[in-house]
């Protein structure tokens, strides 16, 4: 069966920068209050050692990595299954049967919401906590799959008592 | 709905709520670490006691409160349950909700004719509720309702009528199959289930926390038993002996256990009872079975024998600990296997078509093996300075590691057939995993940077009762897999759970 990706909402990929930017703030602020406030740090490297790589990391994450992300995270929706792509250089293509979702989440945490993100959760009885989550969706667009899943979910059911 | 009548568990059940308590200290000894630390740090004599002399007082206040405000009332649909010293709790479980209702008939209460009734509603949260102390006559007929109540409301499952009578009337009920496991089987059992390196880690670890060893022990044994010092191979004989007790003391364990194991089959219900001194019911209906595991190691394979246990849906909240209603049996010869599997519907083992994975998945492994080879000679070339044994040792310690890496790969093997996958490993074992394909949950075909520029892919499938891992398929046979898998689980509409 043929799988129509769709891809993400493009400002998934600022969030990604966003979540980069604010990763690497908070190492910089670790590393500098060590260099500032530590009474003896003359064991600790010459500050370039650790700025130059800390840079790199910065650009390749917030450039590289996060276009890569964004340009791979894809979902598709068939009859049968609900499909996710993730990843950027370790990839996952994770798909889950309509007929095995036990319930669905729409989710919106705090940077998520200063770009009008959200992120689909469905919820299997696999054990290992694995579970299908579609991040970067338009909040409407989200809460409309959301909908649409629980009837497509709720119409499957009576064939028989599959909830004891 | 009939009149709620509250009952209290007879003043017997106190031992009960003891050894309940007990169990929660064992469970929870890792909060307790600091107060542990507290009495080996400190030199006061009467602190030790007067923690332990506190606690004990805590275990069995505590156990008389549960007791008294552990209330339940049975009707005719459900089990009502009220319990809790300070924060009540409030717990009605309907029976056709009830998945599984066993009767646990444990040492201190067989000479009362008392057992303690266990019901579970495997929901996402996974009540285990345990009522203790219910006359043996009243349990049987409970569950009797209980499970027959399963039957009334799933119309459809015809099958599991009757399944209730199983342990009891024998006289009208079908048994389709009842096996006993003799002594000698339990034995072997206890020899390759053996759990004498439990039992000794159980031993040397308080032993290794207090000074008794270096301060009684060792003078004692110094004192008394000088010949020890006389000759190394009286000292090797002595921790061998020691050894050995050990050892016949665990397959005393596992024979305790298992004493009189009998399996039975009634319908769609499958039931092993067993146990010398607390007599254990494990069932599980078939219709919720999620994975079969066959296990032989090293010494099932020498003895001849296999290890077979069935897992059901675990709620994630319950995956970590081994909970102890997973049906096992501990030994089974080949014929024994093969009848079991007919049973449990397994594909016949004769026209089985095992494929290997793609060799290439030996390059990975076998690049950090060869790194093993410098890094070992350089090392002993270090310690004794010879270029000859540094060189035998390093060749030696990768041929070996290479020979297991390429061992582990010939050894394993995957199959589908008949709605099934099976998966078989082991190199000094075999270990072989069965799971009923059109109840998995989850596909991934999952690409590390490496696998991408092998063009391979690992496909993972996730099971209600775990997630196996296919590795080094070709992209296109992954894709494959996943898609022909998913098609076959929704078009599925049978109940998988």
């Amino acid at each position: 069966m043929p799988v129509n990706w769709i891809p993400v909402e493009p400002n998934y990929k600022s969030y990604l920068q966003l979540v980069v930017l604010i990763d690497m703030a908070i190492l910089a602020i670790i590393a500098a209050s060590l260099y500032l406030f530590l009474p003896n740090n003359d064991w600790l490297p010459a500050p370039l050692w650790l700025g130059v790589p800390w840079a790199a990391t910065t650009l390749f994450f917030g450039l590289f990595w996060s276009a890569r992300r964004y340009q791979f995270t894809a979902y598709a929706r068939t009859e049968e299954a609900m499909f996710l792509r993730r990843g950027a250089l370790w990839r996952l293509t994770r798909a889950v049967p309509l007929n095995r979702i036990q319930h669905v989440e729409v989710r919106q945490g705090f940077l998520e919401r200063l770009f009008g993100l959200a992120h689909l959760t469905l919820y299997t009885a696999g054990s290992g906590g694995a579970d299908l989550s579609i991040p970067g969706l338009a909040l409407a667009n989200a809460e409309a799959m959301k909908a649409e899943l629980i009837t497509t979910i709720a119409t499957e059911q009576p064939q028989e008592s599959n909830h004891d | 709905m009939t009149e709620l009548v509250w009952q209290r568990t007879p003043i017997l059940t106190i031992g009960f709520f003891i050894a309940k308590e007990v169990r929660n200290l064992i469970k929870n000894i890792t909060n307790f670490i600091p107060v542990l630390a507290a009495i080996f740090v400190t030199d006061s004599s009467w602190l030790p006691y007067a923690i332990g002399g506190g606690y004990l007082v805590f275990v069995i206040a505590s156990a008389i409160l549960n007791h008294h405000f552990f209330l339940y009332a049975l009707t005719d649909d459900a089990v009502h349950l009220r319990t809790g010293v300070f924060s009540k709790k409030s717990l009605t479980l309907k029976y056709e909700r009830i998945q599984q209702a066993e009767l646990d008939q444990t040492w201190y209460f067989r000479p009362f004719a008392l057992t303690i009734l266990r019901v579970d509603s495997a929901g996402s949260a996974g009540k285990e509720v345990e009522i203790p102390g219910l006359s043996i006559d009243v349990a049987q007929q409970l569950r009797q309702t209980i499970l027959a109540e399963r039957k009334a409301v799933a119309a459809e499952l015809r099958d599991d009528a009757d399944l209730a009578s199983v342990p009891t009337a024998k006289a009208n009920s079908p048994v389709d199959l009842e096996r006993q496991y003799g002594l000698a089987e339990l034995i072997r059992a206890g020899i390759f289930d053996n759990k004498l390196f439990v039992l000794l880690a159980v031993l040397i670890y308080p032993l290794s926390q207090t000074e008794v060893l270096e301060e009684r022990i060792v003078p004692w044994l110094e004192a008394n038993i000088t010949f020890l010092e006389e000759s190394m191979w009286l000292n090797v004989g002595v921790v061998v002996v020691c050894l050995a007790a050990l050892f016949v003391l665990a397959i005393g364990v596992t024979v305790v256990t298992n004493y009189n194991l009998t399996l039975t089959i009634a319908k769609q219900r499958f039931q092993t009872r067993a146990g010398l001194l607390s007599i254990r019911t494990v069932s599980f209906r078939y219709p919720k079975l999620q994975r079969v595991r066959i296990r032989q190691n090293l010494r099932a394979r020498l003895l001849k024998r296999f290890t077979v246990r069935v897992n059901q849906l675990q709620p994630s909240a319950h995956a970590q600990q081994q909970s102890s209603g997973t049906f096992v049996l501990p030994v089974l010869t080949r014929s024994g296997l093969e009848e079991l599997s007919r049973w449990l519907r397994l594909p016949a083992r004769q026209q089985l078509n095992w494929q290997r994975i793609s060799p290439i998945a030996l390059l990975h492994p076998s690049f950090w093996v060869a790194l093993s080879a410098p890094l070992t000679a350089t090392l002993s070339y270090l310690k004794w300075e010879s270029n000859l044994l540094a060189l035998a040792l390093g060749a030696s310690v990768w041929l070996a590691l290479q020979l297991y890496v390429v061992a582990r790969w010939q050894r394993y093997g995957f199959t589908q057939a008949q709605g099934w996958l099976g998966v078989h490993r082991g190199v000094f074992g075999h270990y072989e995993y069965w799971y009923p394909l059109y109840k998995a949950q989850q596909v991934d075909v999952y690409q590390s940077p490496w696998l991408r520029l092998l063009g391979f892919a690992d496909v993972i499938i996730y099971t209600a009762a775990g997630a196996e891992v296919i590795k080094y398929q070709p992209l296109a046979v992954a894709k494959q897999m996943q898609s022909s898998w998913l098609h076959d689980i929704a078009s599925n509409s049978t109940r998988w759970m």
